[in-house]
């Protein structure tokens, strides 16, 4: 019985920051919650938040495959090379489909290459995907702002801004 | 007397006339001679071959975590043609021990890069890879497998070849087609006197013209200039012009030639020319893999590629081959030993030729191709083209069709075996089509249901009236809607009054219900009261490109799609409220290499993230508890999928659309010539849809709750709001707008607002008193 009401209290605790479950999720979402779109053992899951009211419920990262995509992708866009640098993150989001970094990257990628249409609309889709993680959805929100500057759209850029700067200050 | 004269000059005319017939001939063979030669030497010099565009599947993506077994793994490299070899001395070889595998990888192109041949060690566990080593040892992060050849796309009647350069070709090649097809061929100019009287004598006893007595070089001539009529007048020319050829070009140069020119095999419309393509025609494999067995198979089938076809003939295949082995031997090009032990082996060719493998798939890509490319630049320009085919799920798609099909025809005792369907699955996130089925004859490149079935929705059109509902901010997943009689005076008098598929009247119903089990009569209710103006609208905003005719019926499905189009559609609801076009093909290389197209991934917001979230809950009402509520005995029980049916006019049609989190499918069954199937969505269509979900491993449906949503408490059957001590198996949670407000259930005691922490707690607790 005191092991029980241990585990339970242990349980409140990491679950008063945030919710870890969406209860319509099978039991064995809980573990991916946390690492939510790393490929099983793919890479050692983040560190669990420490139970601090002010922790992240969550923390994207990116797999060791599709952080080496990653890498590789930077290095094609650093060489002008867009074509080829959205096919190799093309590759990674094959791997992680629902990792809302991946997404951002692509809009970086669509927006040096001077198509901000697309890298808003990809910062929107990083941004419902990165539910629970301020990091991730300030990252796609910068990725909205800046797209939006390069629109001509200075006012909307500058809210947007706002929203990354309240979640995660630049 | 007088006419000794008249015979001299009659004889001297005859001299006269002979000698000027002389020099009219020597004069007419010289033009003739200068004609060939100029021409002969001017075509081939300046020959190129037409090259169709070669199609590639996606590559296999190997990581460490990937969701693939060791039998997948096999099985991918089974399709590539690497053969198991017990030391990896040549690329294309792999050798396995237990969890272990080393592959010996050919070099590949993709479309982003060259990867040079290398070596590679997998150790892959039962469900997934678990590590991934280069030769040295070290771990490799991501690494692709080479993408499979597909076919390709060549002209209506027209050659198909993949050219070789002397490099590709293995030494034995020609010394096997010296030995067998023309011994004097370093030495000869062009034609061999001995051979062509050695064959006419032949051909004399036989009276009748048979093959044999030409060059090497001849038979070049024969297939890139002329057509194959066999008369004397043409054996002379046909002379000359080897002859011609052999005074310009270098041996190498005509050998090279003839290897990539000559005929080698038919399947259907497509001729298989040159050696380099019959090696992937017949063995799947480049032609620098091929061993001495396959070499020489290739080698017989120069003298008759229909007589001695080794996947209808097989007997005549492998006693031609044994004769061309025994000739090599005899000659020394190989050892006897070598000989004998090639001989013992089998045939070896696959079962199915490459490039007929997927005729659904092609015919996509080729009309996507056809928007950006003239048929010319696709048939001849040697252009490589990379799609989103994964071998493995259209097999699987493929198998499971006709399996299925099959089963349903016994249920119902068909007498004919023409139930026919058409399977569509791709990757909702990238919008890649990684399979389509356009029948059940596989293989067969006739009807593409996929394509061009364009039939009535039925119910798989519903979530979009009610995500056009939705969108009002009139109604929520949890509003009540009432399924009552219905009864619309069309515009020509007559009235239109639908039923339920059962009959039956629900009543006040959750409108997640409505959905779920697929109300008519609720359907129509909340259709006609936000309009079908608006959901014709919604329907083209989610990529429906034909207009469909704003009548009431619309909103049970009275509108026509393939199911590609049905994918399409449901691609914006498996994607958040973002179109996405799918893709078949993803990049066009030159035949160089060159990028010359791509096309990338594009996202258009089409809805609100929100409301599209209620209608994929919904959605999984209708797998958890409604019409789709078989998949659930097919697919793992932790494997969250959402789906509809759709069923037409007296069971015509059999649908069934929906996605998890890393595939979507629609699948349709149904008959050609329109007639009543005797299955609804549910019963047909369904059955195959989770069993090719099922088999391909499918991940859960995980889509985060969006946060401007709340997540209540229902009761499935009456939309009532929940609370603590009612929760029973009737209730469902859902998301709705914040600003909800719901009936409550009486009679509970109100628990803690559903609050994440506590349903943590109740989950908990009922795991530990398990």
């Amino acid at each position: 019985m005191t092991l029980r009401i241990a585990i339970l209290l242990m349980v409140v605790l990491v679950a008063a920051c945030r919710s870890l479950l969406s209860p319509e999720r099978p039991p064995s979402a809980p573990a991916e919650a946390t690492t939510p779109a790393a490929p099983p053992s793919a890479a050692p899951p983040a560190a669990a938040p420490p139970p601090t009211p002010t922790a992240p419920a969550r923390q994207y990262r990116l797999g060791s495959a599709a952080s080496a995509l990653v890498v590789q992708a930077h290095a094609r866009t650093a060489a002008g090379d867009y074509p080829a640098a959205t096919a190799t993150l093309e590759r990674a989001l094959r791997i992680e489909p629902e990792n809302p970094l991946v997404w951002i990257e692509l809009g970086r990628v669509q927006l040096a290459a001077g198509n901000a249409a697309q890298g808003d609309s990809m910062g929107h889709k990083a941004l419902g995907l990165a539910t629970g993680d301020p990091n991730a959805q300030s990252a796609a929100w910068r990725l909205i702002a800046d797209s939006l500057i390069a629109r001509g759209r200075n006012q909307e850029a500058s809210s947007a801004s706002a929203h990354a700067d309240a979640l995660i200050p630049h | 007397m007088a006419r000794r004269p008249r015979k001299i000059r009659r004889r001297r005319l005859l001299w006269g006339s002979a000698l000027g017939l002389l020099i009219l001939f020597i004069t007419g063979s010289a033009i003739y001679i200068y004609y060939v030669d100029r021409s002969v030497t001017l075509q081939f010099q300046g020959r190129r071959w037409t090259l169709p565009a070669q199609v590639y599947a996606a590559p296999l993506e190997l990581y460490v975590g990937a969701p693939l077994s060791m039998t997948d793994l096999l099985a991918e490299l089974a399709r590539l043609q690497y053969r198991p070899a017990a030391k990896l001395d040549r690329p294309g070889s792999y050798h396995r021990e237990d969890e272990r595998i080393d592959i010996a990888l050919r070099a590949a192109r993709f479309a982003d890069e060259m990867r040079p041949a290398q070596m590679l060690t997998v150790v892959a566990g039962a469900r997934s890879i678990e590590a991934l080593r280069d030769a040295s040892g070290h771990d490799i992060p991501v690494l692709r497998l080479d993408p499979l050849l597909i076919g390709s796309i060549f002209p209506t009647h027209g050659e198909d070849r993949i050219v070789v350069t002397p490099a590709d070709v293995p030494a034995l090649l020609p010394a096997a087609l010296k030995a067998v097809e023309d011994r004097k061929f370093d030495s000869h100019h062009g034609v061999d006197p001995e051979a062509v009287i050695r064959a006419l004598w032949v051909d004399l006893r036989s009276h009748q013209i048979a093959q044999g007595g030409s060059t090497l070089t001849q038979q070049l001539v024969k297939s890139y200039f002329l057509d194959s009529r066999q008369t004397m007048g043409r054996k002379l020319h046909e002379a000359l012009m080897a002859m011609a050829l052999e005074a310009h070009f270098s041996k190498s140069d005509l050998m090279n030639a003839y290897i990539n020119e000559i005929y080698l095999g038919q399947d259907g419309d497509r001729a298989v020319h040159g050696f380099g393509l019959a090696s992937q025609f017949y063995f799947g494999k480049p032609l620098g893999e091929l061993d001495l067995a396959e070499l020489s198979l290739l080698v017989a089938l120069v003298r008759g590629p229909s007589y001695y076809d080794p996947r209808h003939h097989p007997e005549r295949a492998l006693a031609r081959r044994d004769l061309v082995l025994k000739l090599m031997a005899d000659l020394k090009v190989v050892s006897p030993e070598d000989a004998a032990s090639a001989a013992r082996r089998p045939l070896g060719v696959t079962t199915r030729a490459a490039g007929a493998y997927y005729p659904s798939y092609l015919d996509f890509v080729r009309r996507t191709l056809r928007r950006d490319y003239p048929d010319t630049d696709l048939t001849q320009e040697g252009l490589k083209i990379f799609t989103s085919l994964e071998p493995r799920a259209q097999d699987e798609a493929e198998q499971t069709l006709d399996r299925e099909l099959a089963r349903l025809e016994r249920s119902r005792a068909a007498t004919t075996a023409s139930l026919d369907g058409a399977v569509v699955l791709t990757a909702p996130a990238s919008g890649d089509v990684i399979a389509i089925v356009g029948g059940r004859r596989i293989g067969y490149s006739g009807f593409n249901r996929a394509l061009d079935a364009a039939r009535p929705m039925g119910s798989v059109v519903k979530p979009f009236v009610y995500l056009t509902a939705l969108e009002t901010h009139r109604y929520t997943p949890a509003s009540i809607v009432q399924d009552a009689p219905v009864d619309i005076r069309m515009s020509n008098g007559t009235h239109w009054r639908p039923l339920n598929f059962t009959r039956q009247i629900y009543g006040p119903v959750p409108l997640v219900r409505a959905l779920a089990e697929s109300m008519n009569l609720a359907t129509v209710a909340v259709g006609m009261d936000v309009g079908v103006t608006h959901v014709a609208q919604t329907l083209q905003r989610f990529g429906l490109e034909r207009a469909p005719a704003q009548v009431p019926s619309l909103l049970l499905g009275a509108v026509n799609a393939t199911p590609l189009e049905v994918a399409q559609l449901y691609t914006g609801l498996a994607n958040g409220g973002y179109r996405m076009p799918l893709r078949a093909v993803r990049s066009v290389l030159s035949a160089s290499g060159a990028p010359l197209k791509a096309f990338p991934l594009q996202l258009t917001p089409i809805a609100d993230p929100e409301v599209v979230f209620e209608v994929d809950e919904m959605l999984q009402q209708v797998i958890e508890r409604g019409t789709g509520r078989a998949a659930r005995s097919v697919l793992p029980r932790d494997v969250v999928v959402v789906g509809k049916s759709g069923t037409t006019q007296d069971l015509r049609d059999s649908w069934f659309a929906g996605f998890s989190g890393s595939h979507l499918a629609v699948v349709w069954v149904g008959y050609d010539d329109n007639r009543p199937t005797g299955f609804t969505g549910a019963a047909a269509a369904l059955a195959i849809w989770s069993r090719v979900l099922a088999d391909l491993g499918t991940s859960s449906w995980s889509a985060a709750m969006p946060e401007s949503l709340n997540e209540v408490s229902i009761d499935y059957f009456t939309g009532l709001q929940i609370e603590g001590t009612c929760a029973n198996s009737d209730t469902i949670r859902i998301g709705v707008p914040p600003s909800t407000q719901l009936a409550k259930k009486p009679g509970c005691i109100a628990a803690a607002a559903p609050s994440a922490a506590g349903r943590l707690v109740e989950r908990l607790r009922a795991i530990i008193h398990q």
